[in-house]
């Protein structure tokens, strides 16, 4: 046998050996796996300010001995937990700025009562977020505050802004934020105007339930799911990988239903007319035309977000009047824009580097 | 090792990424077809339609029957979340004024908040 031959062998050797010591990993671990329970999330130390119906208002206790002046305040998406951004710690986008010196707020959902179907944007744009900035306002004693909104919290928060283009936000921060609907193609043709009965299905079901909104996301990917599930079991030998998968998915899992009429004006107003990208959006009578948004503003998009495309979101730093605007396009997907190890390496910094500047 | 040519676990992530990528585009290519916005939008209603009608024959059954609908105990069940929730606030506030407490007993001046003074990395010379 030639010295290659033998080298070869022995890698084979080592290769099956591996695969071998894996698979009783596997047996071993996938039994603890169905036993144990689900990761703990969203742990950084936070106190509640206001708590009213659906709307959930957090301030994150700080952890700098010196923080900057203006204070952030997290609109979270409507469909999801706010944990994503605080999932474990070293893990946690929220526990990397109090590291870095902000003082952090968040708007979170809790899922709508079935007497709150009738939850307008007019209750979330005119309502929830300037309840909240003002309790942020009057907690942190400072009169200017920067928001960061996530997928559809971008959109409430863009609405907001507009709406409130003389104050009090400072800094304006949208994570994955769609503006054109008509490029969000799939979530087009499942509410096809044609076929779909907007007014009969909120009619019917009053909220919309989560495992509805839950299937026209995995809609989106359909094989992903399985595939996750296979690649799961392959790591099942890998306790960091089984961690960060089970973190992830559970979150993943844990949608939000969708106030009724919340959901009937998504559909009319975003979907079918395209009100926010045409600028003839209104919310309680009172334009909301993003041209009117002149504060600084960021909007981080990623290169392989599936559910909000990059042509949804290109619209928006080209529409709004700031002069001090940035996009910036960065690996990733939806949710590892934000949450994950990518995110920590990638948007974190950029974000605290954005907002330092701005935040004195 | 195997080198990742030759490597058969290798071999299988790749068979297993491609076939995710190409079941993934194919189903999305199917779903941007006309006939599946009709399907859809005819199946949504029906089972809104279906859903509506079967929960109101079994709130009108369980009402017979003296007992709760499922949408009852789940409002009860929000209910309970909620004074949950009130509780969890009552207790953080508990535990602010406890800390306001503690603070003001050690410093008299209530309870320190970190000075909202901090310069950029930019303006102090890259120290943060």
């Amino acid at each position: 046998m030639t010295a290659a031959a033998r080298q070869q062998s022995s890698s084979v050797a080592d290769r099956v050996q591996l695969e071998v010591q894996r698979a009783i990993q596997r047996s071993i671990k996938g039994v603890e796996y169905f036993g144990s329970a689900a990761p703990v999330v969203g742990t950084t130390p936070k106190d509640v300010l206001l708590s009213r119906g659906t709307m959930k208002l957090y301030h994150y206790r700080p952890l700098a001995s010196e923080i900057y002046r203006v204070p952030i305040l997290f609109v979270m998406a409507t469909t999801n937990r706010g944990y994503v951004l605080d999932m474990v710690p070293g893990q946690s986008l929220v526990e990397f700025l109090l590291k870095r010196g902000f003082d952090v707020y968040m708007l979170d959902w809790t899922a709508p009562r079935p007497e709150e179907r009738g939850l307008k944007f007019e209750d979330y744009v005119l309502g929830f977020i300037p309840d909240c900035v003002r309790r942020v306002q009057q907690d942190s004693g400072e009169t200017d505050v920067s928001i960061i909104g996530y997928c559809f919290g971008g959109v409430l928060s863009l609405m907001y802004a507009s709406i409130h283009a003389d104050g009090p936000l400072k800094n304006l921060v949208c994570f994955t934020t769609p503006v054109d609907f008509r490029q969000m193609k799939l979530f087009q043709n499942f509410s096809d105007r044609r076929y779909f009965d907007v007014d009969r299905l909120v009619d019917s079901v009053g909220n919309v339930p989560p495992e509805m909104i839950l299937s026209s996301f995995e809609m989106l990917r359909p094989a992903s799911r399985p595939i996750g599930q296979i690649t799961l079991w392959e790591n099942m030998w890998n306790d960091e990988f089984v961690k960060g998968f089970r973190t992830f998915d559970r979150w993943a899992q844990d949608i939000l239903p969708l106030a009724g009429e919340y959901f009937r004006q998504t559909t009319k107003d975003l979907m079918w007319d395209n009100k926010l990208y045409e600028r003839t959006m209104t919310v309680g009578g009172r334009r909301a035309d993003i041209s009117r948004i002149k504060v600084p503003i960021l909007h981080a998009v990623a290169e392989h977000d599936h559910i909000v495309p990059y042509d949804a979101a290109k619209p928006l730093i080209a529409t709004v009047g700031s002069a001090d605007k940035e996009e910036i396009m960065l690996k990733g997907g939806h949710i590892s824009l934000v949450a994950g190890p990518n995110a920590v390496k990638r948007l974190w910094p950029k974000l605290d580097s954005w907002l330092s500047e701005r935040s004195t | 090792m195997a080198d990742k040519g030759t490597d058969p676990v290798q071999m299988w992530h790749t068979f297993l990424a491609d076939m995710e990528k190409q079941f993934n585009s194919f189903s999305n290519q199917a779903m941007g077809s006309e006939e599946f916005s009709r399907a859809m939008g005819q199946m949504t209603g029906a089972s809104a339609g279906a859903k509506k009608a079967f929960g109101d024959f079994m709130e009108r059954y369980l009402a017979a029957m003296n007992l709760p609908s499922r949408s009852e105990l789940v409002d009860l069940g929000e209910r309970l979340h909620a004074i949950e929730g009130r509780l969890n606030d009552v207790m953080s506030l508990l535990q602010r004024v406890h800390a306001d407490v503690v603070a003001a007993d050690a410093t008299a001046t209530g309870v320190p908040r970190p000075p909202r003074t901090r310069r950029p990395p930019s303006q102090t010379g890259g120290k943060t």
